[in-house]
């Protein structure tokens, strides 16, 4: 049975193009599938197009939830990336 | 690091293709090369071929070259070229996608690394986003 893991955190701005890129690329180098959930909606965080069109936006609470080999891994470096990146507001 | 997959963004107009790749390269974090074929050689709305060839040689880096064209002409020119694969650096692939999320999807792909083929499947992939 493959690994999961899951974490949720409160955005500090909203989760525009640039925060969603590197948010997309760091998820893009895990083998694990990535989703970002917020609120109903959910999306692949591979996917930059569809993280960008969750229209996350500051205050609101996101979800990562990973399966696969590096789970944990994928779902702390994008915790991480979320909680720095969307301080800039851009 | 191995290198990243280049990017050429081919339109009718210069500013259109800077203005795409200065947004596609912020949404990918700035690693990846992107180059511009926007014109004609006199600076006219239109294709170049020329000025394709330039992009694709400042765009590759080893791992291969993704074109996005925006419309029409910018297809035929670039599949003129891609029909002599021997004045290419390497592997040239053309991407059939929408001109701005096609280069912000391929973008963020190939600053994660990702080969040609996923690269080209990233953009692909965008015609099917949803913006609403």
């Amino acid at each position: 049975m493959p690994e999961s893991s899951e974490a949720t955190i409160t955005l500090a701005g909203d989760l525009h193009a640039r925060p969603a890129g590197a948010l997309s690329v760091a998820a893009s180098k895990f083998d694990s599938a990535v989703e970002v959930i917020v609120g109903a909606n959910q999306a692949n965080a591979k996917s930059v197009l569809a993280v960008m069109q969750l229209g996350a936006s500051s205050g609101q609470q996101v979800t990562i939830r990973a399966t696969g080999p590096d789970a944990g891994d994928a779902v702390a470096a994008i915790i991480g990336i979320l909680a720095g990146a969307t301080k800039a507001g851009d | 690091m191995a290198a990243n997959v280049g990017i050429v963004l081919v339109s009718h107009s210069a500013p259109l293709a800077e203005g795409t790749a200065e947004l596609a390269g912020q949404v990918g974090g700035g690693t990846v090369t992107i180059a511009t074929a926007g014109g004609t050689d006199d600076g006219r709305i239109g294709t170049s071929i020329a000025k394709i060839q330039r992009a694709i040689q400042l765009a590759d880096a080893g791992a291969g070259v993704l074109i996005l064209p925006d419309l029409g002409s910018s297809v035929l020119t670039v599949r003129a070229l891609l029909a002599d694969p021997d004045d290419l650096p390497g592997p040239v692939v053309m991407a059939d996608a929408p001109f701005v999320e096609g280069a912000v999807a391929a973008a963020v792909t190939a600053a994660a690394g990702g080969d040609l083929k996923a690269v080209l499947d990233a953009a692909q992939e965008a015609r099917h986003a949803r913006k609403l």
